[in-house]
């Protein structure tokens, strides 16, 4: 009467797992969701985008597995996780960044600031973050903060890779050519942001229509709406298109993957800070990294926070913090920074601000330790 | 879940597939007769029987063999007409050894001869000791002596008695089915329930997925004065006690407290019929409605079997397995214990049998928590499941209880939607063991 059964398993409840809820399942919802910005970088900044990327991911990946040997990790290759910085980094990066120094600084994104924290789940700041605010204060820096025209490999060529050098003839002199060394023409252009912090709009000459209809600035020398909303502008690669960020974002709030509150708060934040204030609020949601920073960024499960109380603070925080930076620094853009502020306020955040239990009455705002007896000299300490 | 009707419920939870369908459409069919019946001395929580037979005694259907003076505990009966065989340790559907009559039964069955009783002039003391004397206990899962729930503090009377009839558990159809088949019975069971505790009125919540027992149960209310019926919104754990209290009343039950600290008794359906049962026949709880289902077997089905029936006996009687087992569970699929094989018998809180395939297993590897929040999103007493794993693999047991592992009521929907494959529950218990002994110093 007794049936044989072999392999029955036996573990702890529950015996049912949501379906596709895994990393790996999240990590390739998020490289979905960056295809239409990639793709639209393309267009803008031609196939150099291609070179940048293809270098960082390749970066990251071997980052990932030298780390992890080295640390004595499993692999952890397969959770994607590794090109979602990879390709976030590159975002980050002006179009011309020499492909040696998008090396660099993938590595310093995965190798350091993810894997040496004690990879993914483990890591305090943003990868990507972390890799671009390293190079930010580096030497290197000069390489990230020059941005180029929109549309620039209509004198370049589409496919021709461009090695940028700094300093050659003159300290602050930008030159950019093909990789075989002959010069190649190509303005350098003020980002929307650092056109509003200067104050200086643009001359005239360079408004012209651009491939998509829109022109690349109005009359007035100020880039116009529909230029800042779908990306015929200068910048970096990944933030430019607005339209395609919004796209994306959408994807994974409908997929489940990010939380709405978070880029709600961040982009609503700053709206209403610049509105109070008037200052351009229109034209400061849509330049610079904010909606990048907002959908793709601060959304990091890892770097923020895991209560809704908590994502409405941090959401808030970082807003106000990019409203500051961008209206009383020298620097015009501050999402990244902003960003990596609040990571750090997410430790705070978990530990401290307090989430009321189902029926829990009174008004707890922190969390508190209970007072327990001091546990036995030996602390029990069984492994599953 | 969009374009339909909103219906009470909690906030929190989850969705998982119920595959209901399998066996909500199988009339309740009589297990048969095992071999030998194991009744373990005790299937509740609370003080263990002491067994009142010992081997080579003859025992009667029914007969009480085990029970205890305590008043937190539930006598035990025998499902046959038999002999008693051992009193001897067996492994449950736990992993813990428990203490078991073993009996043999004859090969010829009486019926139970049912009294007639009339239950109208029963008073509240006399339900109660007839739940006692029954061996009554909550048939969802916990097995809470039921006499003991129908003594609420006299400081806090209960106003309002609840029917949980949500069966929110995926797979499990047995509630639904004894709602159709029995739904007079049900009704008559909560009326008792109500006059145990001079409660106001009694409330039947039942998910909206089951909207032929909500006619049946409408139906079979007619015309009784304070018994109502609610339909809820179809989301685990809809049936949990706190959760349902809070979907049909709005009141919070407090961290710690019991549901009489806001005036509300929660009982199952199969302990309303039984209640019932034991009051207008004078029948003791020796067997129960349960479900022998899951994409495992080959023929699911609800089955009325006698407490002590090994599982293989019911997996049997259902057609057997498909191919091999890949989990056979005992009870229902988010909260139920997976058995290493099915040599457990069944107990007064079985609730179903349901056995995956190898393919319909999904365990995953245990991975670094991402922190993605999503556990925290979906549990239902907003804890932070994330954080009481993180306290317990670092031996802090005071960080553990401030995240809450001690109002964890061990749903499971952190571990369900955790893209890490974190077992939650598993942490919890660890947790709450090592807490509990801390403060017995
Ligand atoms: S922590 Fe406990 S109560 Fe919360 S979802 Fe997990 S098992 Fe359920
Ligand atoms: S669902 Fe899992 S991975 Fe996400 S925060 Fe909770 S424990 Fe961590």
């Amino acid at each position: 009467m007794m049936i044989v059964a072999e392999k029955m398993l036996v573990t702890v409840s529950p015996h049912l797992h949501k379906k596709d809820e895994t990393i790996e399942r999240a990590m390739k919802d998020v490289l979905i969701a960056l295809t239409p910005a990639a793709v639209w970088a393309l267009v803008v900044f031609g196939f150099n985008v291609v070179y940048i990327l293809a270098v960082s991911c390749i970066t990251a990946a071997l980052s990932e597995v030298i780390m992890r040997k080295l640390l004595k990790r499993k692999a952890t290759l397969r959770d994607y996780s590794a090109m979602v910085t990879a390709v976030l980094f590159a975002f980050l990066l002006p179009p011309t960044t020499p492909l040696w120094v998008v090396a660099i600084g993938a590595f310093l994104a995965v190798g350091i600031g993810k894997e040496l924290f004690g990879g993914l789940g483990k890591n305090p700041f943003n990868p990507a973050i972390f890799g671009r605010l390293l190079l930010w204060f580096s030497p290197l820096a000069v390489y990230t903060t020059k941005f180029v025209e929109p549309f620039f490999w209509k004198t370049s060529g589409f496919f021709t890779p461009i090695a940028t050098s700094i300093n050659e003839g003159a300290v602050g002199r930008v030159v950019y050519k093909t990789m075989a060394g002959n010069p190649v023409d190509i303005a350098t252009a003020a980002t929307p942001l650092s056109l509003l912090k200067s104050g200086k709009w643009l001359p005239d000459m360079v408004a012209g229509p651009t491939p998509v209809g829109a022109t690349w600035v109005t009359s007035g020398g100020k880039p116009s709406f529909w230029s800042l909303f779908l990306g015929a502008k200068s910048g970096c690669i990944g933030e430019v298109c607005i339209l395609a960020l919004i796209i994306g974002g959408a994807y994974l709030l409908w997929r489940g993957t990010i939380d709405w509150r978070i880029p709600a708060g961040i982009i609503g934040t700053l709206f209403l800070l610049t509105l109070v204030t008037w200052y351009h609020p229109v034209y400061n949601l849509f330049s610079g990294g904010l909606f990048l920073g907002a959908f793709f960024m601060a959304t990091d499960w890892v770097t923020s926070p895991v209560s809704k109380r908590g994502k409405w603070i941090f959401a808030v925080g970082i807003g106000a913090t990019v409203f500051i930076l961008r209206f009383w620094s020298l620097r015009p853009e501050g999402v990244a920074l902003a960003i990596f502020f609040w990571n750090i306020g997410t430790l705070v955040i978990d530990r401290y601000i307090a989430v009321p239990r189902f029926g829990e009455v009174g008004n707890k705002v922190f969390n508190q330790l209970p007072a327990l007896p001091e546990p036995a000299p030996e602390p029990a300490k069984k492994r599953a | 879940m969009s374009g339909k009707a909103t219906y009470k419920t909690f906030k929190g939870g989850i969705h998982p597939p119920y595959n209901k369908e399998l066996a909500s459409g199988k009339a309740i069919q009589a297990a048969p007769l095992p071999r030998e019946v194991f009744i373990p001395l005790q299937q509740h929580i609370g003080a263990p029987n002491e067994p009142l037979v010992g081997p080579g005694d003859r025992v009667e259907l029914g007969q009480k063999i085990g029970s205890n003076e305590a008043f937190v505990s539930a006598p035990v009966h025998s499902p046959v007409a038999g002999t008693v065989k051992e009193i001897a340790d067996v492994a449950g559907f736990t992993e813990a050894k428990v203490k078991c009559v073993v009996i043999t039964p004859d090969a010829e069955q009486p019926g139970f001869a049912k009294q007639n009783r009339d239950v109208t002039a029963l008073s509240d003391e006399d339900i109660r000791s007839i739940a006692r004397e029954a061996g009554l206990v909550g048939m969802g899962g916990a097995a809470f002596p039921t006499h003991v729930k129908l003594t609420p503090p006299k400081d806090k009377p209960v106003d309002t008695v609840i029917i949980n009839a949500c069966e929110c558990e995926p797979f499990l159809t047995c509630d639904h089915r004894v709602m159709l088949e029995r739904p007079h019975d049900l009704v008559q069971g909560l009326k008792l329930l109500v006059r145990a505790v001079n409660a106001k009125k009694g409330v039947i919540g039942i998910e909206a997925n089951k909207m032929d027992a909500v006619d049946a149960v409408r139906d079979a209310a007619k015309g009784e004065g304070g018994i109502e019926v609610e339909i809820l919104e179809v989301k685990y754990p809809e049936g949990a006690e706190k959760m349902l209290i809070y979907a049909l009343t709005g009141r919070k039950v407090p961290p710690g407290k019991l549901p009489s600290e806001v005036g509300c008794l929660v009982q199952n359906v199969g302990t309303a019929v039984a209640l019932f049962e034991a009051a207008a026949w004078g029948k003791p709880l020796y067997e129960r409605v349960l479900t022998v289902t899951g994409p495992g077997i080959k023929e699911p089905g609800n089955l009325l079997a006698r407490i002590g029936t090994p599982i293989s006996v019911l997996i049997e009687a259902c057609g057997g397995f498909v191919g091999s087992p890949g989990k056979v569970i005992m009870g229902g699929p988010m909260t139920g214990w997976a058995q290493p094989d099915t040599k457990a018998p069944i107990v007064k809180g079985t609730s179903g049998i349901v056995v995956l395939t190898p393919e319909t297993v999904d365990v995953g590897t245990e991975e670094e928590c991402v922190r993605c929040g999503k556990c925290v999103d979906v549990c239902p007493m907003f804890l932070m499941p994330n954080f009481i794993v993180q306290s317990v693999k670092k031996g802090q047991w005071d960080r553990a209880e401030m995240w809450g592992a001690l109002d964890c009521f061990e749903c499971g929907c952190c571990s369900f939607t955790c893209p890490a494959y974190i077992p939650h529950v598993d942490y919890v218990r660890r947790a709450k063991t090592e807490i509990a002994a801390l403060k017995r110093r």
